[in-house]
This record gives structure tokens, C-alpha cells and sequence, in this order.
């Protein structure tokens, strides 16, 4: 059977074959595109957990050779979470430019982004509640990176099951296992398993967003979800 | 039946009915963003935006940031189900080759 293309347009040199390339490419490109961003922000996440984390580890890790002043220890880790939180809402908002959602996307958003200080502040109050119930300091240098840890987790798992990315799922996963076995190094060892195994995904999800945006092909099917 | 739908059947109005087409039905986007996105002339882009509007597969919505008018375009649900249609066709074709 031979197809009629009727020739209505001066552009309009278009075959089948062709005309349905064109769309499976452009439509590739156009998600590569609007996750640009995407590298930048895992990447500095990535750098946040490495070097924060290891930071802390620093504190009392390499005793009695070494010890990291408590005080920089922790501006820089704080600093550094900051500073990663803040390159997420920037690159965050430039990839989301120009794009209007429809009410339910919005509210879905919104939840979503107000459950992580919720979650927050609620693992704060219950480490405050285990100190006053007599919690001794050592367990609360555990406690408090093991429940962050666990929150950005779950809330990673969450996400991937409301955008349907499974590699958001499988991060999150990664990220609740590390929070489930870093306790039992002890302090101060748990702070470098946060530092390698969870930085260290980021840093995978850097490397492999980025191969992805700029490959043409190939990793589009492992990445794109709709 | 086989025909083509001349409407979407030419490269720079393909190109902008299968990136609309990746948005969810519920969103827009902006027309100086989808220019990018497109690397399309903004002469190029809203002569096809036009033809396709006029067609009735594009919706264009003139709205105001501040002072600033701002551009929304989305595929209507004519127009999607034109695309689907389209490349439901394609894929036809090219299943009926030896």
C-alpha cells in the first residue's frame, strides 16, 4: 500500500516512517529538555551529603590524629544543605518555566512540597521529646541524620509513585536502606556511610541524568515513564 | 481513510502537536518556552500556531503576569485525539509494509 501524502505545504516531504521518527525524537528531546536541569541539582545534593556528611564524620572520625573543629563541621554541612536546597528551588523553577498546571497538579505540589518541612519538624520534636525523656547525646548524633535520612527516603519513594518515575522510587529506596544500616556502624562511622552510599546515589543520579540529556537516544526508555 | 491529516501532516506543525502532546491534558506552556524548547523562529512558530488554532487543535490563551502578556498554548481535546489519530494512521501504514 502506498501511502498519499498530500502536498499541501512546501515542508510537507514527510513519509510515514519519517513523520513518525520525527515525532518519537521530538518528543524525547522535548523531556530531555525540560529536565535540563535535573543533573545540577542531584549533583549538588550529591556534593552536600558527600562533603557534609564526611565533615561531621571528621568531628571525632579520625581521633586523636585529627580533629575537625566542631563549629566548621557543622556551618559548612549546614551550609552546604542550604546551598543544595537553594539550587534545587532555582534550576527547580527555571525547568518549570513557562509551564501552567491545572489545579490537581498544583495541589499535588503543594502537599507534597509542604510535607517536607512538616516532616521535619516533626522528627525534630520527637528527637527534643527523646532528650527530655532522658535520650543521652550520643544516641541523638544517630538519631537526628538517621531520621532526616529516612525522611528524604520515603519522600523520594512518594514522589516516584505520584510522577511515576520508578528511578526516583529506586533512589528513595536505596536512601531508606542506607538510613536502616548506617546506626548500626555507630557514631561516628554512620555520618561516612551517609557520606558514600548517600551521596554516592545522587552522585550515581547525576552521572546517569546527564548521560541521558545528552545522549539522543538510548536511555530515553529507562528514564521517561509516560 | 488513509489520509493523512494535512493539518498536522507538515514538519514545524508536527514538531508542535507531538510537544504539546507531551504535556499532561490539564497544562500549558508559554509560547516563548515551547519556542525554545522548539529552537523555532517566533515568526515560524505562531504562522503554524495559527493554522493549527485555526483548525481548532491548538488552544491560545492571552494572559497578563504583571503588565507582561504572556501566551499559553495546549493542545485542545480535538486536537489530541488528531495526533492520536495521526499516528495511529502512521503506524498503520507502515504495519501494512511488507
Amino acid at each position: 500500500m502506498t501511502p498519499h501524502t498530500p502536498a499541501s505545504d512546501p515542508d510537507d516531504d514527510l513519509d510515514p516512517a519519517a513523520a513518525l521518527d520525527l515525532v518519537d525524537r521530538q518528543q524525547e528531546e522535548i523531556e530531555r529538555r525540560m529536565v535540563a536541569g535535573l543533573p545540577l541539582i542531584l549533583g549538588s545534593w550529591g556534593v552536600a551529603w558527600g562533603v557534609g556528611f564526611t565533615m561531621l564524620w571528621l568531628i571525632d572520625g579520625l581521633a586523636p590524629g585529627f580533629r575537625m573543629p566542631l563549629p566548621i563541621a557543622v556551618v559548612t554541612f549546614i551550609v552546604l544543605m542550604a546551598g543544595a536546597l537553594a539550587v534545587s528551588g532555582i534550576v527547580g523553577a527555571r525547568m518549570g518555566r513557562g509551564i501552567r498546571g491545572g489545579a490537581a497538579a498544583a495541589w499535588t505540589g503543594t502537599v507534597f512540597g509542604l510535607a517536607w518541612p512538616i516532616g521535619f519538624i516533626a522528627l525534630l520534636a520527637l528527637g527534643n521529646a527523646l532528650i527530655v525523656n532522658g535520650m543521652p547525646p550520643e544516641l541523638a548524633n544517630i538519631y537526628y541524620p538517621t531520621a532526616s535520612v529516612m525522611l528524604v527516603g520515603f519522600m523520594y519513594i512518594l514522589a516516584g509513585g505520584i510522577w511515576q518515575n520508578w528511578q526516583s522510587i529506586a533512589m528513595g529506596g536505596w536512601i531508606l536502606l542506607v538510613a536502616c544500616v548506617a546506626p548500626f556502624f555507630g557514631y561516628p562511622t554512620h555520618y561516612l556511610v551517609f557520606a558514600i552510599a548517600g551521596g554516592g546515589v545522587f552522585l550515581v543520579g547525576t552521572v546517569f541524568t546527564a548521560v541521558w540529556i545528552r545522549s539522543g537516544h538510548g536511555g530515553a526508555a529507562l528514564w521517561t515513564s509516560r | 481513510m488513509n489520509d493523512l491529516d494535512p493539518i498536522i501532516h507538515a514538519q514545524g506543525r508536527l514538531r508542535i502537536t507531538a510537544a504539546l502532546a507531551t504535556l499532561h491534558t490539564d497544562e500549558s506552556i508559554a509560547f516563548p518556552r515551547l519556542q525554545e524548547l522548539l529552537a523555532m523562529t517566533a515568526g515560524n512558530l505562531s504562522t503554524h500556531v495559527r493554522k493549527l488554532e485555526d483548525a481548532g487543535y491548538v488552544d491560545v490563551q492571552k494572559t497578563h503576569r504583571g503588565r507582561t502578556p504572556i501566551t499559553y498554548l495546549a493542545l485542545t481535546k480535538q486536537g489530541r485525539r488528531a495526533f492520536e489519530d495521526y499516528t495511529e494512521t502512521l503506524r498503520s501504514f507502515l504495519g501494512g509494509q511488507p
